[in-house]
Order: structure tokens, then C-alpha cells, then sequence
């Protein structure tokens, strides 16, 4: 009992750090509150850059964790400091004396409906980045016409956004609209494809030729300037109103989809979770690291590490890496006890 | 009751009638130069009026009940409803009686104007009439009014005042020397009358009076004339047209400085708002700090609470809106090739959604949705995106450009052939209401137009939702445009409702308004959750606005659902199946303000 190593969040960071723990001797117990793991990677359908699948990642991580103690569809309920670690009691009734505890938290999608403006749940033409996942992953989606012919994305929807109370910028939406821009246009090669931005933020390894690819082999036409209204034609279709801001002028164009890239933002749901364990909020609004450059997996707590998104918008590889980093950093912890 | 002394003069007086030869003066070229300021319209009405039998008997009505009894603030306040009315009531009432005194008792000394005042040196044994012991009740309630007054200068929170103003050094002087006059009436009357002649408290008192009246039409105690003066005007119906001349001056010079909007300002919510009260800016105005007065009449959101609470009636938005009008500008939009395309709706209703439905289409969608059920024949006259009502440039000071927008719409609708306009945001409506001329279409707000709707039988209502609303007035409608009842009981047809503990006239502004030309979004936050948190004091499940801006504003912090009033009635409500019902009903319905219902 004494080295109890509890993971809250299954998504791939808990995964990952459930899976590096295993290796190091470890048996860490994993809390998932959704009835199955993967979290939002489980969610999405292919991975940038290279396109690998996103389910296939998350069914090697699951095989991977079989050794751990993993606690499905469960919460934590209160949670209590003790001497050399803390006491928490799940939604299950089991209460788990841990020496170590591990946030993985993560994110949560913007709702992509506070930008009224953009009319997601008004129009029937209207989706969001996830919804258009799903929807390549295989589900019906009734807004999603059979073929095409314009289809707009909308970067930046709720993030670097003062008035949709998040400042902050979501780091992989841009990535991931030119990803989408691309499958969109492997399945309707006629259709035209307009993403609009106001800065593209392409940092990643490989990230650069995306892009280059998207205009280049797939002609997926990039317009800086924000949407500033959406209306619905009475033959369905949409008008979107924009600025062109690099030619100064106005635009009025008619599409037949348009997909709100939302962004990342804190998740609401563990506000009494980080409460209860004395976690402190960074001015973004995500989970303050004990230190931003040189220690982002410690909190400022004993023994509490976090990993992935709950400190920030996270690509894939930066959450596995950090899951491994706060999974060494656990068990020199141990140590030390 | 004789005279004690042969000479009806002494030196002592002498301050006196300086100070009252000399604020006299000044106070009668102050009024001259306002009128000949007017506009000569203006100036013929206002100077007309004046000769009205039926004017004057309002005015001399207004100036008792404002200017003396206060009987405004005594509904807002008691304690300084009371502390107000018994120095202004009490004072008149003893100069009053003083000179009915000197008319029953010395009537040969009553063009000598000073005795009144000074009564008691003069006269011997005058203390056992009724009139002086009514003069001594009222010296009494003026002290006390003057001991309240003392106590709220240090302690103004027990006045219920949470800020006031800091006087400035005329003010303090002018202050003080009100103080010190009726202490000092009263120590030198009780002196003489007990036979000690001593001259220091006649002096004093004489000097006091003085120093008072030197300092008045310099400091906020010009307000105690210039009050009188604006409340003739106001029953003349004038209004403000130029800055800083005229009715603008008069009501800067009405503002007596107490405070009071200092507290309502829903700016304040953020204490480096604090000094941009319509108190500062009239301070400012007569400083004539430019300055200063750009800043103040920049930030502000133009809600129009200050004036809502104002005791005299200073038109806090107007002031500002000159104030930016008189701001030059090299260049300025150009409307000269824009024509607004209106849909040729003969016989039909014509639906003005606005700027604000494009960014909140929820509202203009819930009210296409209730018209289509009622059956009613309509064109939306902008879906397709339209020319702006002309508020924004008109609160922002652009008076010619708002114009040039205002006839360009008006022609447009005129030439569209529709009875009436419907208009749902308050903004547009506020614009309509004021500055359009459109014989022949009513302009009618959808709240008042679903309620004929669901009286009519037009729409049926569904079971009442379970839901408890709380209503937030928007400015612009509510004090705006007068409109506080038909929302509540829109929304008790549909729903439970429930109400903020600052409401109708006294609503928060959400913090959204686009009257500020100088607010950043972090200031705003800070309004927008203050003015929540009125709402939620209210404990009701769920927030009902009627404009726009509000519900974007308040969606982006609030806890709870924020829902249009619109959305809250289409959601509640459902089409009417029985057609011959609806003919039979619509009949009604035209009778009234609306049109015709088609099947």
C-alpha cells in the first residue's frame, strides 16, 4: 500500500504513464470517469502528421496496460492529504491511500456553440473538428451533404479569443485543419476547400510540408481573416461573411459545409478534483506547473505530478513524452520516501 | 414690540447686502447669457412659455416639490430626503415668514429688505407671535437638517451612500459657511433677545451670509438657482442641442454634486471608473477642463442609470453625446452610393432584425418562427445583411453621418409599402422610436407584438415551463425606451420569473453597450460580472434579456442559461390548428395595432 501510484485520467497520457510505471515496477491504479479509455485521441480518426490511426495508438496502449489496476466509468469523490500521501475515495466506494498521484486530466473541447455567431446547433450545416472525426471514423452525420461542392473550416474558434473567455492558443487545431482539409479533399476531390485563418501556427516536425501539400497537391485555398457572421440561405446552404485581410476586402461566399475548428480549453470537470488537493490555476486558466520551463510534470504539492493537457494544449507526441517524464519523476519520488 | 433703536442701519449689515447685491448680479448675467445662447427658436418658446398661466402654475408647482420639498429624493432616500428638504423648505419658509413679520409688525421698515433677516437686533420683544415661534420650529428643523448634513459628510455610508463626491476648495468653503450660518442666526437671536447686545455673533452670522453668497455661483450651490431655471425649461420642453450652452448649461449648473450616481454608475464595479460619474463630468464641463471632459464622455456606456437617479434631471448621455459630437473628424464614412434593399412588402409586416441578429441568429430564427406559426404575413428586411439603424454613429457624436443612414433607411422603408415595422433589437428600436419619420408604419418591438399575438389567440401557449427566469431590463429598453412591463408578462405566460434586487430603472448595465468608445475588455468583464451577480441574487434557474447584446454579453461569464425573450416564447409557444379560429381572431387583431393575419 505504501507505494500506491494513482493515475486519474485514461487518456494517453494516463495510458502511457500507467504503460512506463508497469515497465518500472510499478502497479499504478488508473481512474477513467468515461466507461472506456482513449479519452479524446480515442475519439479522433487519423493522426498528423503521418496519418497513423488514432484508434490503432490507443488499442496498443490499452494492450499495453493490462498489469494495472484500472478503474472504469469511476470518480473521485473527496479526496484527504495524509502524512506521507493522500486518501481518496472513489465513486465506487473504495477508498485508495496513495503515496503518489498522477493528473492526467486533460482538455476540453470549446463549445463551439457560445460563438453564436458561427451558428453551430442554429444551421444544420454547421460541425465541429470533432464532429467531422466521427464522422470519418465511420458515424452518420445527417449535416454532412452527400457531395460537397465548397466546404470552409474556421481555425481558431474560441481560442486566442478574449471574448470567448480564452486567450490562450490551441497549438494543434491548425495542424489538424489542414489535416482535415486534406481528407475532405481525398474524399471529395471537386470539392473547393477554404480554411479561414489569422495565423497559421505550423511548428511541428513535418508541419511545414503539410501545409505546403494541402495548397499545393490538394489546392485547399487558405484566406487570413476570421469569419465575422454566418446566415442560412433559404435553399440551405450557407453564407459566410469574411475579410480577406490580406487584400482588404470583404468577402460573401455560399458553402454547403463549414467546420469550426474549437479549440482547447481547462476542463471544467475536475475543478472540485484540483480544489480539493490544493492545485493551483496558471493564468491561462490550466493547471500551474511548479515551474513552466524546467518542471512542468511537478505541481506544487508533494507527491501530485500531472501530464498531458491539463497544463496546456498538448500535441500527441509532447503528451507521451511528458507522461514518460512524469512517470520517472514518480518513481525517483518513491524513492525518496 | 418696538424698535430698539432710532437708526434702522448698523455696519453689520453691510456684508450682507454685498453678498446679496452681488450673487443677484452674477446669477441674473449667468441666466441672460443661457437664454441669449439658445437657439432663437428655442429661446422665443422657452421665453413664451414663461407667460403661460398654465405653465407658470406648473412651474411654481415643480420648483415646491423638486427644488424645495425634494420630493424625489425622499422616495430614493429619507435621511437625506429630510437633510435636503429642511435646509432648502426650512430656509425658504423662514425668509418667508420673516417678511410676513416685518409686515404685521413694522410695515413702514418692509422696503428695508435686510430686516427680516437681522429681525431681532432691530425689534425688541418680537418672540412670543405665532409667526416667530413658526420661525424659531423652522430655524430648529434646519439645524437638524444641518447636524444630518455634518454627520454624512464623515459618515456618508449611514446615509446608505457607499461613495460621494470629494469637494473641491470652494465647495468646502461655500460648505462650511452654510454651516455657520443658522448656528450662528440662532446664537445671535438668543443673545439679543436676552437682552445682551453684543455686535460678534451679528457679525459673524452677516459674514457667513456673505461668504456664502460670494462663493455660490462658483461652487455646486449654483445649482440651488440654476435648478429653478432648468426646471422652467424642462416644462418649456426644450432641449439639448449645443454643448456647454443653453439647457446643457443649465443642467451642468443644476447638479448640486450630491453623489448619488456615483453609486448607481454600473462602471463602478471597477473602482478606476470611479471619477467618470456624470457628477465629474459636470464638475469638468465647468472647469472647462477639454481634457478631461473627452475622457469622461468617451468611456461612458450611455445606459443612462445616472439619470434615471438624478434629482434635478442632468441628462448624463446627452451631455456626453455632445461633448463627442463637437470632436472633429478629417474623414468620415460615406453613404452616398448605399441604398438598402428592402423587399416590396405591401400590406405586410416588415421584420428589422439588425446588426446584432447577424452575430445572434437564434433570435431573428425564434422570430421568424413565432411569425410563421401565428400565420401572419411578413419580409425580413435584412436577413441578407442590411444598412446599420444609425445608433452606433449617433451615440458616438457622428450626428450628420447617423442622419445620412437614418434617410436612407427611412426612405427605403417608406417605399416598401409595409404597415408595420417590427424590430427586435432595443438598439434599432431606441433609433426608430427618436429619430425616424415614418407616416403611416408603426414601429412596434416584438414583445409588445407576441403578446397581442398570444391575447389574440393567434399562437397558442403551451404548458408553463418549469424554468424560473429573471428578467434583466436592457438599457436601451428600459430606460431607453420605457418599457419595463410587457417582458415580465411575456415571460409569466410562459414561465416562472423572478426579479433582481436592482431592476426597471435602476437595472445594471451588461457591460456589452456600444455607447463606450474607450472601454477595454477587461474593464468590461469586470461590469458584466457585477451585473450578473445582481441577476443571480435574484436565485432564478435561468437569465431572459431582450437585446442582443445583452444575451451575447452575458453568455460569455454567466453560470446559467441567458436566453432572449424571443426564444424563451417560441420554445413556449405553438401554432393555433383551428384556421377558423384564427380568421375569426385575427379581425381583433387588426382592429388593434397590428395587420392582417392570413390563413
Amino acid at each position: 500500500m505504501h507505494d500506491n501510484i494513482v493515475i486519474i485520467g485514461g487518456g494517453i497520457a494516463g495510458m502511457e504513464a500507467a504503460k512506463a510505471l508497469l515497465a518500472l515496477g510499478h502497479t499504478p491504479i488508473l481512474i477513467e470517469s468515461a466507461p472506456t479509455l482513449g479519452g479524446h485521441v480515442g475519439r479522433w480518426h487519423k493522426l498528423f502528421p503521418d496519418l497513423t490511426s488514432a484508434r490503432e495508438l490507443v488499442a496498443r496502449l490499452r494492450s499495453e496496460i493490462v498489469g494495472a489496476n484500472i478503474f472504469l466509468g469511476t470518480q473521485v469523490i473527496s479526496m484527504n492529504r495524509l502524512a506521507d500521501g493522500y486518501s481518496l475515495k472513489l465513486s465506487n466506494g473504495i477508498v485508495i491511500n496513495a503515496s503518489a498521484l498522477l493528473i492526467s486530466t486533460g482538455f476540453k473541447l470549446f463549445e463551439a456553440d457560445r460563438k453564436e455567431e458561427y451558428g453551430y446547433g442554429v444551421y444544420d450545416r454547421v460541425i465541429t473538428n470533432a464532429d467531422l472525426e466521427d464522422w470519418f471514423s465511420g458515424a452518420d452525420d445527417a449535416r454532412i451533404p452527400q457531395q460537397p461542392q465548397t466546404v470552409g473550416f474556421v481555425h481558431c474558434v474560441g481560442s486566442r479569443d478574449l471574448k470567448a473567455c480564452n486567450g490562450q492558443c490551441s497549438k494543434v487545431c491548425c495542424a489538424t485543419a489542414i489535416k482535415q482539409a486534406i481528407e475532405i479533399k481525398e474524399r471529395f476531390p471537386f470539392a473547393r476547400v477554404y480554411c479561414f485563418y489569422m495565423d497559421l501556427r505550423l511548428f511541428g516536425k513535418k508541419y511545414e510540408d503539410f501545409y505546403v501539400n494541402a495548397q499545393r497537391d490538394y489546392a485547399v485555398q487558405f484566406i487570413r481573416g476570421r469569419v465575422s457572421e454566418v446566415s442560412e440561405t433559404i435553399d440551405g446552404h450557407l453564407q459566410v461573411k469574411a475579410e480577406d485581410t490580406l487584400s482588404g476586402k470583404p468577402l460573401k461566399m455560399q458553402l454547403d459545409l463549414l467546420v469550426l475548428m474549437a479549440g482547447v480549453v481547462r476542463n471544467t470537470a475536475v475543478q472540485e478534483l484540483t480544489s480539493m488537493a490544493g492545485l493551483e490555476t496558471d493564468s491561462d486558466g490550466f493547471l500551474r506547473s511548479r515551474d513552466n520551463e524546467y518542471a512542468v510534470v511537478e505541481s506544487g504539492q508533494p507527491g501530485i505530478f500531472y501530464a498531458g493537457a491539463c497544463t496546456g494544449p498538448k500535441t500527441v507526441p509532447e503528451t507521451i513524452a511528458e507522461a514518460r517524464s512524469a512517470a520517472l519523476s514518480i518513481h525517483a519520488y518513491l524513492k525518496t520516501l | 414690540m418696538t424698535e430698539r433703536f432710532n437708526d434702522s442701519f448698523h455696519p453689520f449689515v453691510i456684508p450682507f447686502l454685498a453678498g446679496m447685491a452681488f450673487v443677484i448680479t452674477v446669477c441674473l448675467i449667468k441666466a441672460v447669457v443661457v437664454v441669449f445662447q439658445m437657439e432663437s427658436g428655442e429661446r422665443r418658446r422657452y421665453l413664451l412659455s414663461l407667460l403661460k398661466p398654465n405653465i407658470i402654475v406648473k412651474n411654481i408647482y415643480d420648483i415646491i416639490v423638486d427644488c424645495l420639498l425634494h420630493v424625489r429624493l425622499w422616495k430614493r432616500n429619507r435621511m437625506l430626503g429630510f437633510m435636503h428638504s429642511s435646509i432648502a423648505f426650512g430656509w425658504f419658509m423662514i425668509i418667508l415668514l420673516g417678511h410676513i413679520q416685518v409686515l404685521l409688525y413694522c410695515p413702514d421698515r418692509i422696503s428695508t429688505f435686510y430686516y427680516p433677516i437681522f429681525f431681532d437686533w432691530f425689534i425688541e420683544g418680537g418672540q412670543h407671535t405665532l409667526i416667530s415661534i413658526l420661525l424659531d420650529l423652522f430655524l430648529y428643523v434646519i439645524l437638524a437638517g444641518i447636524a444630518l448634513a455634518i454627520v454624512k459628510r464623515f459618515y456618508s455610508r449611514l446615509f446608505g451612500m457607499r461613495r460621494t463626491t470629494r469637494p473641491t476648495l470652494l465647495n468646502v468653503i461655500g460648505l462650511y459657511s452654510l454651516w455657520a450660518i443658522f448656528p450662528l442666526r440662532f446664537i445671535a437671536e438668543q443673545c439679543a433677545r436676552s437682552g445682551n447686545l453684543t455686535l460678534a455673533p451679528w457679525w459673524a452670522y452677516s459674514i457667513a451670509l456673505c461668504v456664502f453668497m460670494c462663493v455660490l455661483p462658483f461652487s455646486r450651490y449654483l445649482h440651488i438657482p440654476a435648478e429653478m431655471m432648468l426646471v422652467t425649461m424642462r416644462n418649456a420642453h426644450i432641449t439639448i442641442s449645443r454643448p456647454g450652452k443653453g439647457i446643457a448649461r443649465v443642467q451642468t449648473d443644476s447638479c448640486p454634486n450630491c453623489g448619488v450616481c456615483i453609486d448607481a454608475c454600473p462602471m463602478n464595479a471597477d473602482p478606476a471608473n470611479l471619477k467618470d460619474s456624470t457628477v465629474y463630468l459636470t464638475r469638468q464641463i465647468r472647469r472647462h477642463n477639454d481634457r478631461r471632459v473627452g475622457q469622461i464622455s468617451d468611456k461612458c456606456m450611455l445606459c443612462g442609470k445616472c439619470t434615471s437617479v438624478c434629482q434635478v434631471g442632468v441628462d448624463g448621455p446627452k451631455l456626453r453625446i455632445l461633448a463627442r459630437a463637437a470632436r472633429k473628424y478629417n474623414i468620415g464614412p460615406d453613404f452616398s452610393n448605399v441604398r438598402p434593399d428592402v423587399p416590396k412588402s405591401s400590406g405586410k409586416i416588415l421584420y428589422f432584425g439588425g446588426c446584432m441578429s447577424q452575430l445572434t441568429p437564434l433570435i431573428g430564427r425564434s422570430i421568424e418562427s413565432v411569425l410563421k406559426k401565428s400565420g401572419v404575413e411578413y419580409k425580413w428586411m435584412d436577413r441578407d445583411g442590411g444598412l446599420c439603424c444609425g445608433r452606433p454613429l449617433h451615440t458616438a457624436g457622428r450626428l450628420k453621418e447617423a442622419r445620412e443612414l437614418v434617410l436612407r433607411n427611412q426612405e427605403a422603408i417608406l417605399a416598401s409599402g409595409a404597415h408595420t415595422l417590427l424590430v427586435s433589437c432595443p438598439i434599432c428600436y431606441r433609433e426608430f422610436k427618436e429619430r425616424y419619420v415614418l407616416p403611416g408604419i408603426s414601429v412596434i418591438h416584438y414583445a409588445d407584438f407576441m403578446i397581442e399575438l398570444i391575447q389574440s389567440g393567434s399562437i397558442g401557449l403551451k404548458e408553463k415551463s418549469d424554468i424560473c427566469y429573471v428578467y434583466h431590463d436592457p438599457c436601451e429598453l428600459g430606460r431607453g425606451c420605457g418599457m419595463y412591463e410587457t417582458p415580465r408578462r411575456l415571460i409569466a405566460q410562459a414561465a416562472g420569473i423572478a426579479e433582481a434586487p436592482k431592476n426597471r430603472t435602476e437595472s445594471v448595465c451588461c457591460g456589452g453597450s456600444l455607447g463606450s468608445l474607450s472601454l477595454d475588455f477587461a474593464h468590461r468583464e469586470k461590469i458584466t460580472r457585477a451585473s450578473l451577480q445582481n441577476l443571480y441574487d435574484s436565485g432564478a434557474d435561468a437569465i431572459a434579456t431582450a437585446c442582443p447584446l445583452c444575451q451575447a454579453t452575458f453568455s460569455r461569464y454567466s453560470d446559467r442559461p441567458v436566453k432572449d425573450l424571443a426564444q424563451i416564447i417560441d420554445e413556449q409557444t405553438v401554432a393555433v390548428i383551428d384556421n377558423s379560429r384564427r380568421r375569426e381572431t385575427g379581425c381583433d387583431i387588426e382592429g388593434a395595432t397590428l395587420a392582417k393575419i392570413g390563413n
